[in-house]
């Protein structure tokens, strides 16, 4: 299940966002968060202290291999598998709800 | 970079549109768009399942948000019904949850909150449509 949630800015997505992935994790279900605004704050909402919150580093872009082809078509693989992906760089909140950052990663070539 | 079968991915996106069509949001199945009740919340709703229909994101499905009573509930219902966006859960306002933040507290810190018990039942409706079982 992979669920993404978008909305105005203050209309309450990370507060939604959070809470429900708190609320699968409690379930019993493996998830993942990942945090794709540019001004990211959804690690407060899943626990984690403001200290630990703003401590959080963003994926590196390394982790995607972007190429062009002759007609101008931009692609972009994942180098390493999404679970090594959130293994290595994502970060355990107090219900094991594991977060990544997307950072400038999701904005790659954009435009 | 979404696709492990037995995880729940969620994903808090950007406010806005560009967005859409670019990483993340492409490979979701599910898109949930927050709609309080003001125009310009339901107008950037409105604009952004328009925009999720063209790019064929999965399932699209508003949650309406803060609701303080029931003309705020009417009122989001009416805009959903008027442009086809089903909604997923309906979420009422409750102010301990913006008290709890300014705390360095969670909503889940919040006990007996309606607006999380809200948050609750709509994980259920998501992993419903999503052909899970609770």
């Amino acid at each position: 299940m992979k669920i993404a949630i978008t909305g105005k800015g203050g209309t309450g997505k990370t507060t939604i966002a959070g809470t429900m992935a708190r609320m699968l994790a409690r379930r019993g279900r493996q998830v993942w968060a990942i945090d794709a605004d540019s001004n990211p704050n959804l690690a407060l909402t899943l626990g984690l202290s403001r200290d630990r919150a703003s401590a959080v580093t963003p994926l590196p872009a390394t982790i995607l291999d972007e190429r062009v082809d002759e007609r101008g078509v931009r692609t972009r693989t994942l180098v390493p598998s999404p679970r090594e992906v959130a293994d290595r760089y994502g970060v355990d909140t107090p219900d094991h709800v594991r977060l990544l950052l997307m950072g400038r990663v999701d904005h790659a070539g954009a435009g | 970079m979404l696709d492990e079968r037995d995880v729940t991915t969620v994903v808090d996106m950007e406010a806005g549109l560009e967005h859409l069509s670019r990483g993340t949001a492409r490979h979701v199945d599910s898109l949930l768009v927050t709609l309080e009740p003001y125009f310009k919340s339901l107008e950037t709703a409105r604009r952004t399942v328009e925009m999720a229909r063209e790019f064929e994101i999965g399932r699209i499905a508003g949650v309406a948000n803060k609701l303080r009573d029931s003309d705020d509930a009417a009122a989001v219902r009416d805009f959903a019904a008027a442009h086809d966006i089903p909604l997923a859960g309906e979420v009422p306002f409750d102010d301990e949850l913006r008290r709890a933040d300014l705390a360095g507290l969670t909503p889940l810190d919040v006990r007996d909150s309606p607006a999380v018990a809200a948050i609750d039942r709509l994980a259920s409706v998501m992993e419903r449509k999503a052909g899970l079982k609770s």
